[in-house]
């Protein structure tokens, strides 16, 4: 194909839909993410309101059987039982602690991801803008300055946002984590 | 009685789960919802031992530990690091601003236990 004149209605129309299009999808990326975060957090609230609750009236019970240890005579294999039962129950107590402490990690990973969902729909909205002033009027030149000016504007762009994003959560898992005394 | 510990994370499930921990060892425990209202508590209340967070908004772990240090009564409290953060540089600066020990998240409460015991006693 030889063509004499660049195709700039077709390459603004190109810039222009690759910025409309990007955008659509980020911003249901983000509502999906503002949902899932709203959902964790109140997921948490409620497991967190739950697992005070089943704590204090574990408390409570124990309270009980150690009153009725005290006021009966069991056999030494019924109080060596009711002893494992209360180390097993502090034990998952203190896994349920650990595990309980996800929306802390997940929240600051979910916040980062849509602090760069909004960076790149910025930056898909200024490709956008960028694309209404190519001219078709424009020379050759002139055009391949200003894509390249583009370009640079949007390496730019993208370097300065992930210059903002730092990562702070490093967790694969919830195994817990090191201990450093100074 | 019963020392006092200041909690400070913009997290209320974290802060949750540490207050009840260090309760059930039968420590006071104070929150705060980010550096600045950890400030404005700890110069309330001299505590025994502050336990922060790092990334929060309005004032971070860093610049929390470096403004107790610069109050008189914040000297030579032990301050405790509790953060997702586990970079060395992060430890380093850490340590360079006036924290006693750094621990990373998530936290497991019998640990959490030892090392306050380890650092301020029963």
């Amino acid at each position: 194909m030889n063509m004499k004149t660049l195709p700039t209605t077709e390459l603004r129309s190109l810039l222009a839909a690759v910025s409309d299009h990007g955008k659509q999808h980020l911003v249901e990326v983000e509502a999906d993410l503002l949902q899932t975060t709203f959902l964790l957090s109140e997921a948490i609230e409620k497991l967190g309101a739950s697992f005070m609750a089943v704590h204090e009236a574990v408390t409570e019970q124990q309270q009980v059987l150690n009153a009725l240890l005290e006021a009966h005579k069991f056999d030494v294999a019924e109080t060596k039982k009711l002893e494992e039962f209360k180390q097993k129950i502090g034990q998952e107590v203190n896994a349920a602690v650990t595990g309980l402490q996800f929306q802390d990690l997940t929240s600051q990973l979910l916040n980062r991801t849509i602090r760069r969902v909004n960076g790149l729909k910025d930056l898909l909205h200024e490709l956008g803008n960028h694309s209404n002033d190519i001219d078709p009027d424009h020379e050759h030149e002139e055009i391949a300055k200003f894509l390249d000016e583009m370009s640079h504007s949007l390496h730019e762009g993208s370097r300065t946002l992930s210059g903002g994003l730092r990562r702070s959560v490093d967790q694969q898992n919830m195994t817990t984590g090191d201990i450093d005394l100074f | 009685m019963a020392k006092t510990i200041l909690a400070v994370d913009d997290s209320g499930s974290l802060r949750q789960m540490v207050a009840f921990s260090l309760k059930a060892a039968g420590y006071d425990v104070v929150q705060a919802v980010d550096g600045q209202d950890g400030l404005d508590k700890a110069k309330q209340k001299t505590v025994d031992l502050v336990l922060t967070d790092q990334n929060m908004p309005i004032m971070d772990g860093l610049t929390l530990i470096k403004n107790l240090r610069e109050l008189g009564s914040y000297q030579k409290v032990p301050i405790l690091m509790l953060t997702t953060e586990s970079s060395d540089e992060m430890k380093a600066k850490g340590k360079a601003a006036g924290a006693n020990g750094w621990l990373v998240k998530p936290f497991d409460p019998k640990r959490l236990i030892e090392v306050v015991q380890k650092v301020i006693g029963s």
